[in-house]
């Protein structure tokens, strides 16, 4: 999912050294997904990319996210993402930066955080009746709006509809190995996807009392996450980690409550779907999937199949 | 000497921000004394009292009142007295396309809301309320001193709006994640708390962040809310909606001993999610014991609660007297009760953040100046304390703290010190503790257990 | 119960202590702060007790309702002895009740040309002494009559009036006949050529419009006030764009119907900028009645000054004036005149701030700001100020220049009493001595005290 499609231009043609002004102090709110890297020693870090409204930050660390979003003004809030009141002006893709003892150091700025959110809100149990008629109110409003996903629906989606719907580990997985990295920009569109499939999935499998769903989930998400890295954008691959745990923007989020029937639907899909360049409806995508599985595994139970992978705990 | 008095008729500016103002100005070495304040009775009373001559006023003016050396200093002053004024309430100096609006009823019809938060002076303070709730918006409303029917009458419109009204007289609050009030930077969690007093709710939830439990959200009711006038209307709500709260696995509920009508409303609720009630009061749990039992409820272990004694103190003869000064009467009346239990005969416990003493002046949660008084005003035995952390309060306790007590310590006084707050907050918990625990003073987080160490020290 | 405010992203308006507001900025909340200031001294009690009414909120929203949701036409012009029953030596003038002794001079100016008009006197000198003896004189307010009048608002039984009926709620309102710029009787001036001219409104204008209007009416003026504020007027100090239209409508029924005068009427009507001026408030007129009446509300209803007084009603206090002493107007003078030569405040015209317009839709009409002394930001400054002061935005009335927004419609006394934000009125200036006629026109506030006076009504109603 990209934040901006306009990259900053460096400030100077050649890199200066910094030089080492006192840094100015601001503060803001993060996700509790990099409470644990904030709270680690501190790690140098990379600015990957800048955009007017978010810039992303690499951690040299191998714990999860890796990749920090620095979000400002209406910026997407990313599940990792530290949001800011004052702007973000100064910062150049290729910037270094520290991140941890509490802090992130990037241009001249030193962040401190001053309150904490959750990015994997329980979902309330879900009204059976609207969760049933989601799949079809979700085609409707993706079908109505001129947004439209990055990918073809033949092929690996296609194949990772079916896989899904019918509880077939091999197929999804199938599906998924094709669908990671694929697609152009930050966070390719079979990453998108998979995103909102995956915390469709645990979401509403919980709340939906399906956990046949939950069970899919934790093998998706452990066959996605395992070599992420190696197979697409740094970026992306810390948000597959997130949507691995259920974590997401409360754009995705709201979609969920809008399926499990606690809020409208349309002003909340049509929300995600302005996401982007084509993340919003990738995701919309991926979490019609994932509805559409859930409703099909309720009633069947976990056993029969492998039991889950070990879950991770939230920090 | 000369003097600058100014009436500007039409000019407000909320009394917080006047008093750091005149602090600031106060602080410069050429100003003798500078009044900086809206031009009611009691304001012009006491500009005339420093010997400015005042004109009439009305609450709606601003009066500024300067005394300087010289006339060179006054205009220093004046020109400092701008640039103070013109850096406040400016929302960051960011300018504005549009005017800022005038009414909380204007600013929910241009701009979606989830919750409005009211500090205007109490008489005031219904208006804005109404205008979130008619919005149908949860409101809380830090405002003391409104009467009683108009906390009724909201909070059954906001019932029939299916919105909450947290207050009056509510100092504290977490919604999302979002301090409101004297709130403290907690991490997102499973307890969601329901509190009638603002710093009891922060013990607690401090000391559930230091053992790493989060919170889903503290909502203050008011302290008035479970008497038997309000009967609880509040409590039950915020019950209640906690409850439909899927991330809210456990309940805490803070409260002064409830009136029996509110305690069989918020009783007979027939809540899903167990609930841990702290009702404060003789043979009731203290607010540690309360935190121990959640985390037990939770399956969670009970950490040793943090705490930095003081060095060896010189043995000292007998019985002597214990002072208790505080900002929050909650922790006040829990250190009162701790440390007075046994005796009774103790009658030095002050609540600096009643309404006797913040009449015309801000909390002592910010403002620290009577407090501080009466920390110099004792000569001998032991002295509790409370230092309250998180948004809102002192940025800094300790700057002032530190060497008042490094001198008691001198005098041969003991200092206890109970400090709530949590990891995260901006003040630094842990740095704000050693910083008073290297000037002499036992630290706490747990107030009780500060209150007990302090009833050991003045026993002997 | 579920509560909305624990699901998703805090939102947070903020009135009130700034350190509280910057504590959530500090943690990056989204937040909107109040520019909150104190009410006048004495109003909090009144204040609480009136926003405490159970009735107010629903009869708010059902007064405002019915006046937005007026719809006037103009059907038909007739003389005033007929339409509102005005017998020989009754005058109806602007503004609350006012007496020959309180009246101003413009007022004094204007009762004397209408007695010389009606041929209650032969000399000025002979009409003021009658009018001071009040032998076989009744004065009373147009506002009593369903009637209003612009500046002194004057009406006699010989006038002819534009009669406007409310098609959603039924009921009829009056206003008399536009006289053009310069030397009128609205403005106090009493002289040969004021009586002459309307003796021809009389005899030609009158009759002429009223036979056009047979043929081509009733006229739409929501629609047609509709488009004027999209062609740049405010419908108080301009009435170009809506006079305009409103000639274009009746320009060839008026020629029908009149043919041998029809080049001189319509050249009249053309002629004067404000020929509208009088039908747009009729229109409002009609559309305020309707608002009338409901118990708890705390809507004006009225608002209107003579000359000496403003004075607003409210519609949950029935017929009873709040007055206060009427302000001079800041404005621009016409030649040599200066703000020593002006009258307070007179006029039922704020009939049109009351509904909003004039003031309250500046923003509509930059082509005027200069004219009352600003730039165009000060018009869309005053506009927005407004809507702290309103209930609704009119929904057929709409600001090209602030997004086709709605004008701020419905003065609520409660948020004037509030927030000390008064009513914009834009107005035209009348010479302090009678006879003088127009001086200027500007800028003029209500005293703030007619609406804390109506706030202690409502409370202890």
């Amino acid at each position: 999912m990209s934040v901006g499609t306009r990259q900053k231009g460096r400030r100077t043609a050649a890199p200066a050294p910094r030089p080492p002004a006192a840094p100015s102090y601001v503060s803001g709110a993060a996700s509790v997904a990099v409470r644990p890297a904030l709270e680690s020693p501190r790690r140098p870090a990379r600015v990957l990319a800048a955009f007017p409204l978010a810039l992303y930050l690499e951690v040299r660390s191998e714990c999860e996210p890796h990749v920090i979003a620095v979000v400002t003004g209406e910026g997407v809030r990313l599940p990792n993402a530290v949001l800011l009141g004052e702007s973000l002006d100064g910062v150049s893709a290729g910037d270094d930066g520290w991140v941890g003892d509490g802090s992130i150091e990037i241009g001249g700025l030193s962040v401190g955080v001053r309150r904490w959110w959750d990015p994997a809100p329980a979902l309330a149990p879900a009204d059976p009746a609207r969760l049933a008629a989601a799949p079809a109110v979700l085609a409707g409003i993706r079908a109505a709006s001129p947004r439209r996903p990055g990918l073809d629906p033949a092929g690996a989606p296609a194949l990772l509809e079916r896989g899904c719907l019918r509880g077939s580990l091999v197929e999804s997985i199938t599906a998924a190995e094709q669908l990671i990295g694929l697609g152009p920009g930050l966070t390719p569109s079979g990453d998108d996807m998979l995103a909102g499939l995956l915390v469709a999935l645990r979401h509403l499998g919980r709340a939906a009392g399906a956990p046949r769903a939950v069970w899919l989930a934790d093998w998706l998400a452990a066959a996605v996450t395992f070599d992420a890295r190696t197979r697409t954008t740094s970026i992306s691959a810390t948000l597959l980690h997130c949507a691995a745990r259920g974590e997401a923007s409360p754009e995705v989020l709201g979609v969920l409550r809008a399926a499990a029937g606690h809020q409208p639907p349309e002003p909340a899909v049509n929300r995600l779907l302005r996401l982007g360049h084509t993340s919003g409806a990738d995701l919309a995508w991926g979490v019609q999937i994932g509805v559409s599985a859930v409703l099909s595994l309720l009633g069947t139970g976990a056993a029969g199949g492998p039991t889950g992978p070990a879950r991770r705990e939230r920090p | 000497m000369t003097d600058l008095v100014e009436v500007r008729p039409g000019v407000y500016h909320d009394s917080v921000t006047l008093m750091r103002v005149s602090q600031a100005l106060t602080a410069r070495p050429e100003v003798a004394v500078a009044v900086v304040a809206m031009g009611t009775d009691l304001n012009a009373g006491l500009a005339r009292d420093l010997g400015f001559e005042v004109p009439p006023t009305t609450p709606g003016d601003l009066l500024v009142a300067i005394r300087a050396a010289t006339s060179a200093d006054l205009g220093e002053a004046a020109a400092e007295l701008e640039r103070q004024l013109a850096t406040t309430g400016s929302g960051g100096g960011k300018a504005r396309d549009e005017a800022p609006p005038r009414t909380v009823r204007s600013a929910a019809r241009s701009w979606e809301a989830t919750v409005a938060l009211v500090s205007v002076p109490g008489e005031h303070a219904f208006a804005e309320a109404l205008d979130a709730v008619e919005a149908g918006l949860s409101v809380m409303i830090f405002s003391d001193n409104v009467p009683v029917e108009q906390e009724i009458l909201l909070k059954d419109r906001a019932r029939a709006r299916g919105v909450l009204v947290m207050g009056p007289d509510c100092g504290t609050a977490v919604v999302g994640g979002a301090g409101l009030g004297f709130a403290n930077v907690l991490r997102p969690g499973p307890v969601g708390v329901v509190a009638a007093s603002g710093t009891g709710a922060q013990q607690v939830t401090c000391l559930l962040d230091i053992a790493g439990v989060g919170v889903s959200h503290v909502l203050g009711v008011g302290g008035r809310d479970l008497s038997a006038e309000v009967g609880g209307r509040s409590a039950v709500q915020a019950l209640r909606a906690l409850d439909e709260d899927p991330a809210t696995e456990l309940i805490v509920l803070v409260s002064k001993p409830p009136a029996p009508e509110a305690a069989r409303a918020v009783r007979d609720l027939g809540l899903a999610t167990p609930v841990v009630a702290a009702l404060l009061g003789p043979g009731e749990d203290d607010l540690t014991a309360v935190a121990e039992k959640a985390l037990r409820a939770l399956g969670r272990d009970v950490p040793e609660w943090p705490c930095w004694p003081a060095g060896e103190a010189p043995a000292r003869e007998g019985r002597r007297p214990l002072r208790g000064l505080y900002s929050g009467g909650t922790l006040c009346a829990e250190a009162a009760l701790i440390a007075g239990a046994d005796t009774a005969t103790e009658a030095g416990f002050v609540d600096f953040g009643d309404d006797a003493y913040t009449r015309g002046r801000a909390h002592p949660m910010i403002d620290p100046s009577l407090r501080r008084e009466a920390l110099r005003g004792v000569a001998s035995g032991v002295v509790l304390l409370d230092v309250v952390l998180g948004h809102g309060a002192d940025p800094d306790p300790s700057s002032w703290l530190a060497p008042e007590v490094r001198d008691a310590v001198a005098r041969g006084v003991d200092v206890v010190v109970a400090l709530v707050g949590a990891d995260g907050d901006p003040q630094g918990l842990r740095a704000q503790a050693a910083r008073l625990n290297e000037a002499g003073a036992a630290v706490f987080t747990s107030n009780a257990a500060a209150a007990r160490h302090a009833r050991r020290l003045a026993d002997g | 119960m579920t509560l909305s405010m624990l699901y998703g992203e805090p939102r947070v308006i903020t009135v009130g202590a700034e350190v509280l507001a910057e504590a959530l900025d500090r943690q990056a909340v989204p937040q909107r702060r109040v520019d909150w200031r104190p009410p006048a001294p004495g109003v909090a009690a009144s204040l609480a007790r009136v926003l405490a009414d159970p009735r107010r909120v629903q009869a708010n929203a059902t007064a405002v309702g019915r006046m937005l949701s007026a719809r006037p036409m103009l059907t038909g012009v007739r003389p005033a002895r007929e339409a509102l029953g005005l017998e020989a030596g009754t005058f109806f003038h602007a503004g609350p009740p006012i007496t020959w002794e309180r009246a101003s001079g413009p007022m004094r100016g204007a009762l004397i040309g209408a007695m010389l008009f009606e041929g209650l006197a032969a000399t000025p000198e002979e009409a003021a002494e009658r009018l001071a003896s009040g032998a076989g004189i009744t004065l009373d307010s147009c506002h009593h009559h369903r009637t209003v009048g612009p500046m002194a608002g004057v009406v006699s039984p010989s006038m002819w009036m534009l009669e406007v009926a409310d098609a959603e709620h039924g009921a009829t309102a009056y206003c008399s006949l536009n006289e053009g710029l310069g030397k009128v009787l609205r403005y106090g001036a009493y002289g040969p050529e004021v009586i002459e001219r309307l003796r021809w409104m009389g005899e030609v204008l009158g009759p002429a419009l009223a036979a056009a209007l047979e043929r081509c009416g009733p006229l739409d003026l929501r629609t047609l006030v509709a488009q004027a504020l999209q062609m740049g007027d405010e419908l108080h100090n301009r009435n170009r764009a809506a006079t305009s239209l409103l000639v274009r409508e009746i320009a060839p029924a008026v020629v029908e119907a009149a043919p041998g005068r029809a080049a001189e009427v319509l050249r009249f009507v053309n002629g004067n900028d404000h020929f509208f001026l009088n039908a747009g408030m009729a229109a409002a007129k009609a559309a305020a009645d309707a608002a009338r009446g409901v118990p708890g509300s705390s809507l004006v209803v009225a608002m209107a000054r003579n000359g000496t007084d403003f004075g607003i009603q409210v519609s949950g206090l029935g017929d009873r004036w709040f007055t206060g002493p009427a302000g001079v107007p800041d404005g621009l003078y016409l030649g040599g005149y200066g703000p020593d030569d002006a009258n307070p405040d007179i006029g039922d015209s704020t009939i049109t701030e009351t509904v909003g317009l004039g003031g309250f839709a500046m923003a509509a009409a930059p082509a005027i700001v200069r004219f009352v002394g600003g730039e165009v930001a000060d018009a869309v400054a005053a506009t927005t100020s407004m809507y702290e002061i309103t209930l609704a935005e009119h929904p057929a009335y709409q600001i090209p220049g602030l997004g086709f927004r709605g004008t701020p419609a419905g003065i609520d006394v409660a948020l004037v009493a509030r927030t000390g934000v008064l009513p914009v009125v834009n107005t035209g200036i009348a010479g302090r001595v009678a006879g003088t006629g127009q001086v200027g026109a500007g800028l003029v506030s209500p005293p703030a005290g007619v609406f804390t006076a109506a706030l202690d009504a409502l409370a202890a109603a």
